[in-house]
């Protein structure tokens, strides 16, 4: 299977952890991600606030024609602010032809145009429907028993496209059948889908401490031993923040934050040194000592 | 006397906007209002927004900072009975309101986003930060102050290079599909 990558801006930076561990997950399951060549950031969920929806819509679809002309395949996100981008503009392209003509129009000012052929996945829609949670299962070599998972899919990862796609908008439930297929438990956790804050943290910090603040809350009521998330915010918010949190709050949280892909790269017995556990701020060590790395 | 009076011509102006002739689809249920994660720290609910553009209240709905906050996280957008793309209602009103000149933080950490972006084609996340500050003067540089700690274990961590991305080699066509595409939208919608 290939596919056209598209990593985003903070896979290689605040999510670089994201991107190492994206990266060995991509050799070792062969997917054969190739970058889209060229290409530009989506404008996160900011953009639009300075030039209008459209303006930003046109300037994410650059990367659905750059990809549909390279011809490597279906655009594959991890982010899932750039997937709600990518996988909105494509939805919008797939079913209203007025703004398919337009969004060409722009689009025809820098030679370029996309018909609308590709589908726009998540990684966790490609890691459970074409991958699929057999080959998952198969491919672990040291199953992840007895540690107990929130998984935090995290709000534009589902509801990227505003309606059900390949999980629940409100009670997904894949990231715990992939972490499960691994050996793990994924505890009952009710903030799932529900927002981090966002990029509050320097506009409205009070956001993230309530908000990630309850997701963190609720991952300790659930009896959770770690967060894993396929969102850089969202894994942002969780670790960066936690510290802040404790102090803000009164609280002492020491849940590590897992990118889906590092706890894959655990399970899968991938060198620990090509997952980026560098990268993350809360300690992730009482995890891996429990497999032995 | 009747102390509410409606303001029709500022109400089409606002429902004139890319999004915001859904506003007018709102029968006010409430849903989105008990829906908003970030409900307890806004001026008013999206409800209650909605209800202020029907009356033409638009110099009350700039001041709110309900748009502002909303993260597009979607959750009242899956929910709403009648369908409004909530999320979209509310760009259209930041977009507005930045035109209109707003000093509200989003607004400006928007802009350095958006400049960032416009510079290399991708986004420098250090140098928005830095950017932002720089550009909020001294209150947000005292807030700022109060945060070191996150910032230092994030350069700790490596996750804020201090070097920008490359710059996408088609940044010229970014420039193009943008300017093209502003004109597209001031055509209409």
């Amino acid at each position: 299977m290939a596919y056209s990558f598209y990593p985003g801006c903070s896979m290689e930076a605040t999510g670089k952890a994201y991107g190492v561990s994206f990266e060995a997950i991509n050799k070792a399951l062969g997917l054969e991600a190739k970058d889209i060549p060229d290409w530009n950031c989506c404008g996160a969920t900011v953009v639009a606030n300075v030039i209008g929806d459209f303006p930003q819509q046109a300037i994410t679809a650059r990367n659905l024609a750059l990809a549909e002309k390279n011809g490597a395949g279906d655009i594959l996100v991890g982010c899932s602010s750039c997937f709600m981008n990518l996988a909105w503009v494509n939805e919008r392209f797939k079913t209203e032809p007025e703004f398919a003509q337009k969004c060409n129009e722009a689009l025809s000012a820098a030679g370029l145009q996309y018909n609308g052929t590709l589908r726009v996945r998540h990684l966790l829609d490609v890691l459970v429907n074409d991958i699929g949670l057999d080959e998952i299962k198969a491919r672990t070599i040291k199953p992840l028993e007895g540690l107990k998972v929130a998984c935090y899919s995290g709000c534009q990862t589902v509801r990227g496209v505003r309606r059900p796609d390949f999980d629940d908008v409100e009670r997904p439930k894949v990231l715990g059948q992939i972490v499960e297929a691994m050996g793990a438990t994924a505890v009952p956790f009710t903030h799932a889908a529900r927002c981090c804050g966002g990029s509050q943290q320097f506009t409205n910090v009070n956001m993230i401490y309530d908000l990630t603040g309850d997701v963190l809350e609720a991952a300790h009521q659930a009896g959770a031993d770690v967060i894993v998330t396929p969102c850089p915010m969202c894994h942002m918010n969780c670790d960066a923040y936690q510290k802040k949190i404790n102090q803000v709050k009164g609280r002492n949280y020491d849940m590590p934050v897992f990118f889906i892909t590092q706890l894959m790269g655990v399970a899968f017995d991938l060198k620990v040194k090509e997952l980026g556990f560098e990268h993350n701020i809360v300690s992730p060590q009482k995890i891996l000592k429990r497999f032995g790395l | 006397m009747c102390a509410f009076k409606y303001n029709p011509a500022a109400s089409r102006e606002v429902y004139n906007l890319e999004s915001g002739k859904y506003a007018q689809q709102c029968m006010q249920c409430g849903l989105c209002a008990v829906t908003c994660p970030a409900r307890h720290l806004m001026d008013y609910t999206p409800r209650q927004l909605f209800k202020m553009l029907f009356a033409g209240e638009v110099d009350k709905v700039l001041k709110a900072n309900t748009p502002w906050l909303c993260t597009s996280c979607c959750l009242c957008t899956v929910r709403c009975p009648r369908g409004i793309p909530i999320i979209d209602v509310m760009h259209s009103l930041k977009h507005y309101h930045f035109e209109k000149g707003t000093k509200a933080p989003v607004a400006t950490l928007s802009k350095v986003f958006f400049d960032s972006m416009m510079k290399r084609g991708r986004v420098f996340e250090l140098g928005m930060t830095n950017a932002y500050y720089m550009k909020s003067g001294f209150g947000a540089i005292k807030d700022a102050m109060k945060m070191q700690d996150v910032g230092m274990a994030m350069m700790k961590a490596k996750r804020l290079p201090l070097a920008p991305p490359k710059k996408v080699k088609g940044l010229g066509d970014v420039k193009k599909i943008y300017d093209k595409a502003v004109a597209l939208a001031k055509e209409g919608h």
